[in-house]
């Protein structure tokens, strides 16, 4: 095992890339609790349509889960996928 | 390859069974079918299409019954049932979605549908230039650069949110069944079952979220491509 920093050696890689994923869920947690909160309070103001907000909730929650996964895969990139 | 074989056999033997006949109260299979098929017309395409929703239901009608297909018989472990019958290993069942180029695919048939079906309509010129909306000279050509580049991104971020999905899904049940191969106890054994059933409930709501957000998307951007907004 090569020293951290050294040519030849990825560890520095694959500590940025797990660092970067941990980043990542930072956002993407406080983006979906952002907007699951949001959805909460318009509930309680009018229960009666609280179909379509759920709706709208969870097509937000996806569309922010697609981005932190493309975050996940670059990481992925760097684990897996990197030369050396 | 196997798996899209195996799904799309399924849906063209299941589905015509549901849609021969014609009742005036639907009822079993024709019923499912058929709410599902309303339920996406007129919630997910009438809004976004209009007038054009008869010319491309199809598309979304497909799209929506093969992704759920698929994801559905991710979840039926055929690879474990037959080793457990026979003894010999092999991969035969899986979820096909964990499989970045058929994601790929499917993204990229809606990335070809959206452009032709936008440049049909007002030919490659007119549909170029509907690209940026209207904005001061100066600053046009960073817009336009921009709309291409998001229209380039898109058909990638939709099949790595469709890949991603499915596959930590898989990932998490792996890692909860490795756990039960590197403890080797009863008490780890029954914590894990118990975490692998709660979380395959959770991947079961994550494959119909999935296969819906990708149905929506891919209306939404054939409706950006096909009606003439930015005029």
């Amino acid at each position: 095992m090569l020293a951290a920093g050294e040519p030849g050696s990825n560890s520095l890689a694959i500590f940025g890339a797990v660092f970067g994923c941990g980043m990542a869920i930072i956002g993407a947690s406080i983006g979906i609790g952002f907007i699951g909160g949001k959805a909460a309070e318009a509930i309680a103001r009018q229960p009666q349509i609280g179909g379509r907000i759920l709706t709208a909730m969870i097509i937000a929650a996806a569309l922010i889960e697609g981005l932190t996964f493309f975050a996940l895969i670059i990481c992925f990139l760097a684990i897996f996928w990197m030369k050396g | 390859m196997l798996m899209v074989t195996v799904a799309a056999v399924i849906l063209l033997m299941i589905v015509p069974l549901g849609a021969g006949k014609k009742r005036l109260r639907p009822k079993g299979l024709q019923n499912l079918i058929e709410s599902i098929c309303v339920f996406l017309r007129e919630e997910v395409a009438r809004p976004a299409l209009g007038e054009s929703t008869d010319q491309f239901i199809s598309f979304v009608w497909t799209i929506f019954f093969f992704i759920l297909t698929l994801n559905l018989l991710g979840m039926v472990p055929t690879e474990s049932a037959y080793y457990l019958i026979t003894g010999r290993e092999n991969h035969f069942g899986g979820a096909a979605a964990t499989n970045i180029w058929i994601t790929g695919a499917l993204a990229m048939v809606t990335f070809i549908l959206t452009h032709a079906a936008g440049i049909k309509r007002y030919g490659l010129l007119k549909y170029l230039s509907h690209l940026a909306p209207k904005v001061p000279l100066p600053i046009l050509p960073l817009i336009y650069v921009l709309e291409i580049v998001s229209a380039l991104v898109r058909p990638f971020a939709l099949a790595i949110r469709l890949f991603a999905n499915i596959l930590a899904g898989h990932i998490i049940l792996a890692t909860f069944i490795g756990l039960i191969v590197i403890f080797k106890s009863w008490g780890v054994a029954v914590g894990s079952v118990a975490a692998i059933v709660a979380m395959s409930f959770l991947e079961l709501l994550v494959a119909f979220i999935q296969t819906y957000i990708f149905t929506l998307l891919s209306t939404l951007f054939i409706s950006l491509a096909i009606e003439a907004e930015h005029v």
